[in-house]
């Protein structure tokens, strides 16, 4: 049974070279991870190329350990930096940066770490539990269950992630462009790819999503770079608290609960959870006159949650092969270049290989928290590198990375080119995210719905034949509609006296800061 | 309000979003790569061994999703509708937009890409290091320039030699480390 498997897992995965490797993974996650401006997503791209070159299974250890640890990384970043500002871990970096400001930096980053540790190890557990007995009830699923799943992932995603689900769309079809573009799996024909031969191998996923999250935001930052000096808060005060302790021990455990259900849900992944865990953390606190000054409930809740959707993100992608988040794309890139497809059969084909990821996972989990308050000073000294060596040095390696697949020149050409449209995306508020998604997620849906109507001889009803594909489909029409009605209840999105209002509160925020001396 | 604070509140404001929107392109041009997989999903050929749906549908159905999205968006734009500049950490958003060194980045990309055949990667990398790390302010281009040097040299190094990936080095780095 699972917990068997899992211990041949851990077998598998505790031999001295693995172990380095999930050493190396975890510290090399971790130091790009802290990086400011590169969030998870961008680690896993970054260093994808670089666990090419070893045999899978190792390959796939020292990846665990990239995915935990580039997350521990975000949450130094949002805490200890003077200008939080990421995604994912932006409700972290809501209270976490006020408790540094206060002089608690350091109880900050410790309940974040063990919270991370928490949910992490909680949801690894959950992930080694439900993905057997979700093997069992996907071994059923048809090609048009999995069309109408793809298509749920597509427009959850759309419509979740970004300032506006048209916005979402418009890279969610960008991403399914660029999946469209090289030869056609069934047929053969060649497809967009313009006469070009390389195009006839597609576009590799590495080089966009390098490109989109690398490449964009070193253009992005380059357009609009805060001047002066760096300003890293000190991390002062004591690690933590017996007090400490017992305000963060509920929220952890809370954030648990949110993250994981929503990481295995196609819904983008972390941000809904933290947010959610944010609002709760807030609700339920016996100190709510500190929450925006810096509560520790405020990080511990947040931060667990992230942690628990990004092991949930992991039960969609083993078990069905359907990525729901940016990272999960990634990976599932990873997957394929070893000729591996995850889906229900993965198990029993690659069983030994899976354990073995799952076991590395706990691993990666202890190692963070054994290495990572210790090493805090380092990753202080990474967040000073002066801005404009830290975005020459990402260019570098997004040109290694990307180069390093086809030695191809074109491929960095490519890469500048789609690197171009990440920066024009991140302008207009276009979330990149989607793009990443329909870009792996496009050629798995066009299979099967070709798949499925090959079976039904062209008969449109097979889309819709089983209630699990209409419940699914009927799921996605309900993302679809339900906030466009919403919108058009509630009348437009906000009207010009709220947004004058809300500047107005920021404005009051930055000139509080300033006159506080924390501006830039 | 005294006057200092004054000038602080008017030193943060957003920028007023007069002038033209440069995501009313984004969304034109995505109306129009809508079109152009319409039209060119025509050209697609279908072999005879295809019996229902063949390569063209769903190229058809993503040209139509493309082209309804853009056109969609640029209405929206029109109307008044923008969307939020992304934030990150080392992002200024009420500074205005540096083009210049967009472009000095670009095309140093540009140009190490077809370097890189020719002088090998490392130096390629460097110069392009040095390129970028003045555009975004660097002092001075020799310092740039040699941490990209040897920071190219480490890299090309261990990725070649330990790790055997395929990356050009150039003559010299070649020679230097044939012996290993």
């Amino acid at each position: 049974m699972a917990i068997s498997d899992l211990l041949g897992g851990f077998a598998d995965a505790i031999t001295p070279v693995n172990l380095f490797f999930a050493l190396l993974g975890v510290v090399l996650g971790t130091a790009v991870g802290v990086l400011p401006g590169i969030g998870p997503s961008m680690t896993v791209a970054l260093l994808l190329p670089a666990t090419f070159v070893l045999e899978p299974t190792a390959a796939l250890i020292m990846f665990a350990g990239i995915y935990y640890g580039g997350m521990y990384g975000g949450s130094t970043t949002s805490i200890l930096l003077n200008t939080p500002g990421e995604s994912a871990s932006i409700m972290t970096a809501l209270e976490g940066n006020k408790m540094a400001k206060a002089g608690r930096g350091s109880a900050a980053l410790a309940t974040a770490a063990i919270g991370s540790f928490v949910a992490g190890t909680i949801a690894t557990l959950l992930l080694a539990l439900v993905a057997p007995t979700l093997v069992d009830l996907a071994i059923g699923v048809t090609t048009a269950d999995y069309f109408a799943l793809a298509v749920l992932a597509f427009v959850a995603v759309a419509t979740v992630l970004g300032s506006s689900p048209l916005r979402g769309l418009a890279s969610l079809c960008l991403g399914l462009y660029l999946g469209l573009v090289g030869t056609d799996v069934l047929t053969g024909q060649e497809r967009f790819t313009l006469g070009v031969p390389q195009l006839s191998d597609g576009i590799d996923v590495v080089v966009v999503a390098v490109a989109l999250f690398a490449v964009g935001e070193s253009l992005y930052v380059a357009s609009r770079l805060r001047k002066g000096s760096v300003q890293v808060i000190d991390h002062k005060g004591s690690w933590m608290t017996r007090e400490d302790l017992r305000r963060s021990w509920k929220p952890w455990l809370r954030g648990t609960a949110l993250g994981f259900p929503f990481g295995v849900m196609p819904a983008g992944g972390a941000e809904i959870p933290t947010f959610l865990s944010y609002a709760t953390e807030k609700k339920l606190t016996r100190h709510p006159e500190e929450f925006g000054k810096g509560a520790i409930e405020g990080v511990a809740g947040p931060e667990a949650a992230n942690n628990a959707s990004a092991a949930g993100v992991l039960v969609p992608l083993l078990t069905l092969g359907i990525p729901t988040s940016a990272t999960a794309a990634i990976i599932l890139a990873a997957f394929q270049g070893y000729g591996i497809q995850p889906g229900p059969t993965l198990l029993t084909t690659e069983g030994p290989l899976v354990w073995a990821l799952i076991a590395s996972l706990f691993i990666g989990n202890v190692m963070l928290i054994v290495l990572n308050l210790p090493l805090v000073g380092l990753w202080v000294k990474l967040l000073k590198i002066p801005r404009p060596y830290l975005y020459a040095g990402i260019l570098l390696f997004a040109s290694l990375g990307s180069f390093a697949v086809n030695a191809d020149p074109l491929d960095l050409v490519i890469l500048l080119v789609l690197g171009l449209l990440g920066f024009a995306m991140r302008r207009f508020g276009w979330p990149v995210a989607p793009a990443v998604i329909g870009l792996i997620l496009g050629p798995i849906a066009e299979t099967n719905l070709r798949r499925a109507l090959a079976i039904s001889d062209g008969d449109l009803g097979v889309l819709v034949d089983t209630w699990f594909s209409r419940v699914v489909l009927l799921l996605a029409l309900l993302a679809l509609v339900v906030p466009v009605v919403l919108r058009a209840v509630r009348g437009r999105r906000a009207t010009p006296e709220e947004v004058a209002r809300e500047q107005e509160e920021d404005r009051e925020v930055q000139k509080a800061a300033n006159r506080e001396g924390w501006g830039a | 309000m005294n006057e200092s604070e004054e000038s602080v509140a008017a030193e943060v404001a957003p920028q007023p979003r007069t002038g033209f929107p440069g995501e009313l392109v984004g969304a034109v041009l995505l109306a129009a790569l809508g079109v152009y997989l319409l039209v060119d999903a025509g050209a697609i050929a279908i072999p005879n061994s295809s019996n229902t749906i063949g390569p063209r549908f769903f190229p058809y159905a993503v040209g139509g999703l493309t082209l309804a999205t853009g056109a969609l968006l640029a209405i929206r734009v029109l109307r008044g509708d923008r969307g939020p500049a992304d934030d990150s950490e080392d992002v200024d958003l009420t500074a205005p937009t540096d083009w210049r060194a967009v472009a000095v980045i670009a095309v140093a990309f540009a140009a190490h890409a077809l370097l890189i055949n020719v002088v090998g990667w490392p130096l390629a990398v460097a110069l392009m290091f040095a390129a970028v790390a003045w555009a975004l302010g660097a002092v001075g281009v020799v310092r740039p320039f040699l941490v990209g040097l040897v920071v190219g040299c480490v890299v090309w190094i261990v990725f070649v030699k330990a790790l055997s990936v395929a990356l050009p080095g150039g003559v010299v780095l070649e020679f230097l480390t044939s012996w290993f």
